[in-house]
């Protein structure tokens, strides 16, 4: 076997197979060349690797450690509102992506990313608009504070597809399924609150749970599951 | 894990530099290739498969980027390259030291990047043959033979040098 440029350099590189190693290995105690140019491969290595070496060890500029800082706002497109002033816009159903990554709490509670889209400059009938809409599209099962006006009880797949969310609010409560329109309700359960016993037509939270236990084509989510869905917006 | 997937990315960061100023040939347009790279990965976080390597899937958007985006920049730079005697991208020491360094940036800036990419990612980057073939999406052989031709290349430039 003939040795190649190739060879001599996977040599240096600690990258032959036994097999041509040994044939580099043989030639090499003849050939006296051969081992000054495997020497010279090593020694343009060690060169590269200590002329750039200094540029890992120095502090990052911080322009570009701050596009990575979560609790910054991201420098693209996404539009960073208060809530409070997408709830003012009127028949205007926020949809609103994902929490904005603010770092105080109570930042967290009054900015929201949102983005809108054409659909939501009204929301179409049956489907969940206003802070239903908000609370579906942005609440977390698992990380939801616990005086949510809305609740999201679970989120799971349906039959034949297609993401859902069981959620309550106050004394009402429901079933809503993401399409490409929206949050489509698809269930609606009056519910009995925890301390109003005198509306004994009203049904339980159990049977909402029932109802979207039916619907679902398999477990519920758990609280990784749902964090997924929701980044992916809720897509099935 | 998605929450500190930004996290990670900084970890990386220093790494990724090293990679980006080593292609693009100098710190400024290297900062530019790294913020580039930094966005898209953000952009496109859903593609990275938890359980696989989050390093090689951000050197191979970055080496993505400089290719396919990087020309102008690279075009630039040749065009200056023998003028410029700042162009030493590395550490600096005493003036011997600055004059030896920036013949390694000389000689880097006249290889084909493919072969200036291949050069990087194994003898810099510390990356196998098989990984850094898989980062720039090329069969290990022609990697090794871009990686052979590069480092005769700047073997032949330094040593005239010297």
């Amino acid at each position: 076997m003939s040795i190649t440029a190739e060879m001599i350099a996977a040599f240096a590189d600690g990258e032959l197979e036994d097999a041509e190693r040994a044939v580099v290995e043989a030639a090499l105690a003849a050939d006296p060349a051969l081992g000054r140019k495997i020497a010279a491969h090593r020694a343009l290595k060690d060169r590269l690797t200590s002329h750039y070496a200094p540029i890992a060890e120095a502090t990052v500029p911080t322009h570009l450690a701050a596009l990575l800082d979560s609790s910054r706002e991201p420098a693209n497109a996404s539009k960073v509102v208060s809530f409070a002033a997408a709830r003012q816009k009127r028949g205007l159903a926020p949809m609103v992506r994902r929490w904005a990554p603010v770092a105080g709490p109570a930042l967290a509670a009054s900015l929201i990313l949102a983005i809108w889209q054409p659909w939501q400059a009204r929301t179409p009938e049956g489907y969940a608009g206003g802070d239903l809409a908000t609370a579906l599209e942005t609440q977390l099962a698992a990380a939801q504070p616990a005086d949510a006006p809305t609740r999201i009880l679970i989120s799971f797949v349906r039959e034949g597809g297609g993401l859902c969310r069981a959620y309550r609010s106050g004394e009402t409560g429901g079933i809503a399924c993401r399409d490409t329109t929206g949050w489509k309700i698809e269930r609606r359960f009056e519910l009995q609150g925890p301390d109003k016993g005198q509306f004994r037509q009203a049904g339980s939270e159990a049977e909402l749970l029932t109802a979207a236990q039916d619907m679902a084509a398999g477990e519920a989510f758990d609280a990784e599951a749902e964090r997924a869905a929701k980044a992916q917006g809720w897509a099935n | 894990m998605s929450q500190s997937f930004e996290k990670h990315v900084l970890d990386l960061l220093p790494r990724l530099r090293r990679f980006a100023i080593g292609l693009a040939g100098s710190a400024a347009d290297g900062d530019d290739l790294c913020q580039m790279t930094i966005e898209r990965a953000l952009a496109r976080r859903q593609q990275w498969q938890e359980g696989t390597r989050l390093d090689s899937w951000m050197y191979r958007i970055m080496r993505n980027i400089f290719i396919d985006e990087g020309r102008a920049t690279t075009r630039r730079r040749e065009t200056f390259v023998d003028e410029d005697a700042g162009l030493s991208v590395g550490g600096d020491g005493g003036q011997e030291a600055t004059v030896e360094l920036s013949m390694v940036d000389r000689a880097m800036a006249r290889l084909p990047e493919e072969q200036r990419e291949a050069v990087l990612l194994v003898m810099v980057e510390g990356w196998s043959y098989k990984e850094a073939a898989a980062i720039v999406g090329c069969p290990v052989g022609t990697l090794n033979s871009r990686l052979v031709r590069g480092r005769d290349a700047l073997l032949a430039i330094l040593e005239d040098v010297q």
